[in-house]
C-alpha cells in the first residue's frame, strides 16, 4: 500500500480559536481511516482543508501527489466529499441530480448516463430513479449522497458523519455500503460519533481532541497504548461464595482488579471482569488455578477492548 | 511557510473531458449551453407553476395598463377627433407606457431572481458540494446569471407583440423599438448582476434581497437629489463661468442618462426634435445661445450599465472563488 494522503504540520485558526493544531497524519491507499473525537475536536475543519474548502494557515496536505494549496483542481478530481449535513435540490429527480453533478465534473453525457445507471444500482436506489429528490427518506438521501460523491469515480472518499441522523437499519445499510465501496479499492476517510461503526469499519483510527491528534493507529495498537492490562470476562455458578471468589482471584499475582457486574435478576450465574497483566501462559495458569480451587466457572473469555474505552482513556474532554 | 510533502502521484481516474478544447468559435456558445448550472436553474424555474403564473401576471398587467390608456385616449378622441396625428399620439402613449411599465416590473422581478443565487445555495447547504466539484466560480456565477437573465429576456420578448400594437396606430419607428429593447435587455442584465452581487456578499437571501432593492431605491433618491442640486447651481451660473457650465451640463446629462425612465424619455424627445438616434445638441446650462453636441442618453445608459454589470459580475466571481478562505 502506498501513501495517498500526507498531512504535515497542519494548522487552522478561526479568530483566536485554534481549530486544528499542527496535525500530522498519513493515509494509505485502500484504507478505511476513521477520525473520531469530541465535538469541536477539529475533525470537520481537517476534512474541509483536505477537500480544498478551507485554506490551511500552516502546513501542507498532499493528496495523490498534489498539494491542496497549489493544485486544488487536481485534488478535487481525486476526492469525493460528503459533508456532515448537506442539502439536496428537491426540485430535481434522482437521475437529474446525479446528472447535474456529473456535468459539474465535465463528464460526457453518454458517459454520465452509464455511470448514473451503475451508481444507482450500487447504492440500490435504481427504483427511485425518476422520483423527485424531496420525496426520498433521510436514509435514501444519504445513499444518493454517496452516489454523488462517486460520480467522478474518485479514488478517495471523505465522509463527514455519514451515518448521522439515520435509523438503526439505515445505519447498518450505509455501513455495508461503505464496505462494498472499500472493496472497489477506494480509500475512505470518515468521521463519526458512532464509535461502534468506526471500530467495525476502520483499518486505522485517529483520535482528535482540542485540535490535535492524540492517538493514531489500528484499534489493537490504540488499545495497547491506552489500556495497559487485558480484560477478562468470567462467569461462575452462585454456589461458590462471592467473597471467597474475590479473595482467591486477588491472591493471583497476574490479577490487578476484580469487578463484579451488577446482576439483573434474571441470570442464575455471577459475572465479573478481571484486569489481567501477563501473557497467554499466565492466562492458562490462572484458569487452572481457579478451577483447582473449586470455583464453578461456566464462562472464561478475554474481552476485546472497545473503541469507546480507548476513546475515554485517550481523551480528556477538552473542547477548543 | 508550507513544507514540501511527499506523496504518491495519482492520475485522475474519472473520465473527465475539457469541453471543445480545439474549437474556439464554439467555445463561448458551448460554455453557456454546456454550463450545468444554467440547465439546472432553468429546469427548476420552469418546472413549477411559479414561472408561468409570473409571466401571465406580467403580461396581464401590461395589457390592462394599455387597455386603460387606450380607453382614456379614445374617450378623449370624441372631443378632439380621431385624426392621424392624434392616432400617432395614442401609438406613442401605448408604446411608452409598455416600455416604462416593463422597466418598473423588471426592477421588481430582476433582483428577486438572483438575490438567492449564492446565498440560497449556502442556506440549502449545497454550496460546499458545488465547490468541491470541478465547476469554476466563473461558470457558477455566469450560469446563475445566464439562467436568471434568460427568464427576464423571455419576459421582455413576450411583451414585444404588445409593444408592437403601437405600429398599428403609428407614431413609433423601428429605431425606437430597437433602442427601447436594447435598454430593457441591458437593464435586465444589470438587475440580475446586482442581485447576484449582493447574494455573493451576504450570507442570507433575505438580506441580499433587501440590499438589492435598497440599492435601486437609493440610486433613484441620489439621482433626484443630484438633479435638484444641479438645478440649484444652474441658476447660480453666470455667463463668464464656462467651465462650471460645461461640467454641470455634462453631470446633468450623465444623471439623466443613468436613469432608465429619464434616459428613455429624453432619447425619445431628442429623436422627435433632432431626428437623430445617436447625437443630439443641447443648450449649455446657464446659457441659451451656446449648444454642445452629446451622445443620445440611451448610448450613455447602455455603455454605463454594461460596464457596471461587468464590474458586478467580476466582483461576484471573486467573492465566490474566495468563499470561506
Amino acid at each position: 500500500m502506498s501513501t495517498i494522503i500526507n498531512i504535515q504540520d497542519l494548522s487552522k485558526q478561526f479568530a483566536k480559536r485554534v481549530a486544528v493544531d499542527r496535525v500530522n497524519l498519513t493515509v494509505q491507499s485502500g484504507e478505511i481511516f476513521g477520525l473520531v473525537g469530541p465535538n469541536g475536536a477539529g475533525k470537520t475543519t481537517t476534512m474541509r482543508m483536505l477537500v480544498t474548502l478551507l485554506q490551511p494557515d500552516h502546513g501542507e496536505i498532499v493528496v495523490g501527489g498534489h498539494s491542496v494549496r497549489k493544485a486544488p483542481h487536481e485534488v478535487r478530481r481525486l476526492i469525493g466529499f460528503m459533508p456532515d449535513s448537506f442539502g439536496v435540490y428537491g426540485n430535481m429527480t434522482v437521475h437529474e441530480y446525479l446528472d447535474f453533478f456529473g456535468a459539474c465534473y465535465h463528464i460526457r453525457p453518454v458517459e454520465r448516463k452509464r455511470l448514473i445507471q451503475d451508481l444507482l444500482e450500487l447504492v440500490d436506489i435504481g427504483h427511485r430513479r425518476d422520483d423527485m429528490v424531496d420525496t426520498l427518506s433521510t436514509g435514501l438521501k444519504q445513499r444518493l449522497g454517496l452516489a454523488r460523491v462517486l460520480i467522478h469515480d474518485p479514488g478517495i472518499l471523505v465522509l463527514d458523519e455519514p451515518a448521522s441522523g439515520l435509523d438503526p437499519r439505515a445505519r447498518v445499510e450505509i455501513r455495508e455500503l461503505l464496505l462494498e465501496i472499500a472493496r472497489l479499492g477506494k480509500t475512505i476517510i470518515f468521521s463519526s460519533h458512532i464509535l461502534a461503526d468506526v471500530a467495525e469499519l476502520c483499518t486505522r483510527v485517529a483520535i482528535m481532541e482540542n485540535g490535535k491528534v492524540v492517538a493514531v493507529g489500528s484499534l489493537d495498537q490504540l488499545s495497547e497504548q491506552a489500556v495497559p492490562h487485558r480484560l477478562l470476562q468470567v462467569r461462575f455458578l452462585p454456589t461458590f461464595d462471592l467473597q471467597a471468589a474475590q479473595s482467591l482471584l486477588l491472591a493471583q499475582p497476574s490479577i490487578s482488579a476484580v469487578r463484579f457486574d451488577e446482576a439483573n435478576g434474571k441470570s442464575n450465574w455471577v459475572s465479573m471482569q478481571l484486569e489481567f497483566i501477563g501473557d497467554d501462559i499466565s492466562l492458562q495458569k490462572l484458569l487452572s488455578d481457579v478451577i483447582s480451587h473449586g470455583m464453578p466457572i461456566i464462562h472464561f473469555s478475554e474481552a476485546t477492548q472497545n473503541l469507546e474505552e480507548v476513546f475515554m482513556r485517550t481523551t480528556q474532554g477538552i473542547v477548543s | 511557510m508550507s513544507a514540501e510533502v511527499e506523496g504518491t502521484p495519482v492520475q485522475s481516474p474519472a473520465p473527465i473531458v475539457e469541453p471543445h478544447e480545439n474549437n474556439h468559435r464554439w467555445k463561448l456558445l458551448s460554455k453557456m449551453s454546456g454550463n450545468p448550472v444554467v440547465l439546472k436553474e432553468l429546469r427548476g424555474r420552469m418546472r413549477g407553476r411559479q414561472a408561468f403564473v409570473l409571466l401571465t401576471l406580467y403580461l396581464g398587467l401590461i395589457s390592462l395598463f394599455i387597455g386603460v390608456i387606450y380607453a382614456v385616449m379614445v374617450r378623449q378622441s370624441s372631443y378632439v377627433g380621431w385624426d392621424p396625428s392624434f392616432r400617432q399620439e395614442v401609438g406613442k402613449a401605448v408604446f411608452g407606457s409598455v416600455v416604462l411599465l416593463e422597466f418598473l416590473m423588471l426592477g421588481f422581478i430582476g433582483p428577486g431572481l438572483t438575490s438567492g443565487a449564492v446565498s440560497g445555495e449556502r442556506e440549502r447547504q449545497t454550496f460546499d458540494l458545488l465547490r468541491t466539484t470541478l465547476l469554476s466560480a466563473r461558470s457558477f456565477v455566469l450560469g446563475k446569471l445566464g439562467a436568471s437573465f434568460t427568464y427576464l429576456f423571455l419576459l421582455i420578448l413576450t411583451a414585444v407583440p404588445i409593444q408592437s400594437l403601437a405600429f398599428l396606430l403609428g407614431g413609433v419607428g423601428l429605431g425606437e423599438m430597437l433602442v427601447s429593447s436594447l435598454m430593457l435587455v441591458v437593464t435586465a442584465l444589470f438587475l440580475c448582476a446586482l442581485g447576484l452581487f449582493f447574494s455573493s456578499v451576504m450570507k442570507r437571501t433575505l438580506a441580499a434581497t433587501l440590499s438589492s432593492y435598497g440599492a435601486i431605491l437609493l440610486s433613484i433618491v441620489l439621482i433626484v437629489i443630484t438633479f435638484l442640486l444641479i438645478t440649484y447651481f444652474n441658476s447660480e451660473i453666470s455667463d463668464s463661468e464656462k467651465t462650471k457650465a460645461y461640467l454641470l451640463t455634462l453631470l446633468a446629462w450623465f444623471f439623466i442618462s443613468s436613469n432608465p425612465f429619464l434616459a428613455a424619455v429624453a432619447s425619445e424627445i431628442f429623436l422627435v426634435e433632432d431626428q437623430s438616434l445617436f447625437l443630439i445638441k443641447i443648450p449649455l446650462l446657464g446659457s441659451s445661445s451656446t449648444e454642445i453636441t452629446l451622445p443620445s442618453p440611451w448610448i450613455i445608459y447602455v455603455i454605463f450599465f454594461v460596464i457596471f454589470t461587468l464590474t458586478l459580475i467580476y466582483l461576484s466571481i471573486r467573492r465566490v472563488s474566495r468563499a470561506d478562505r
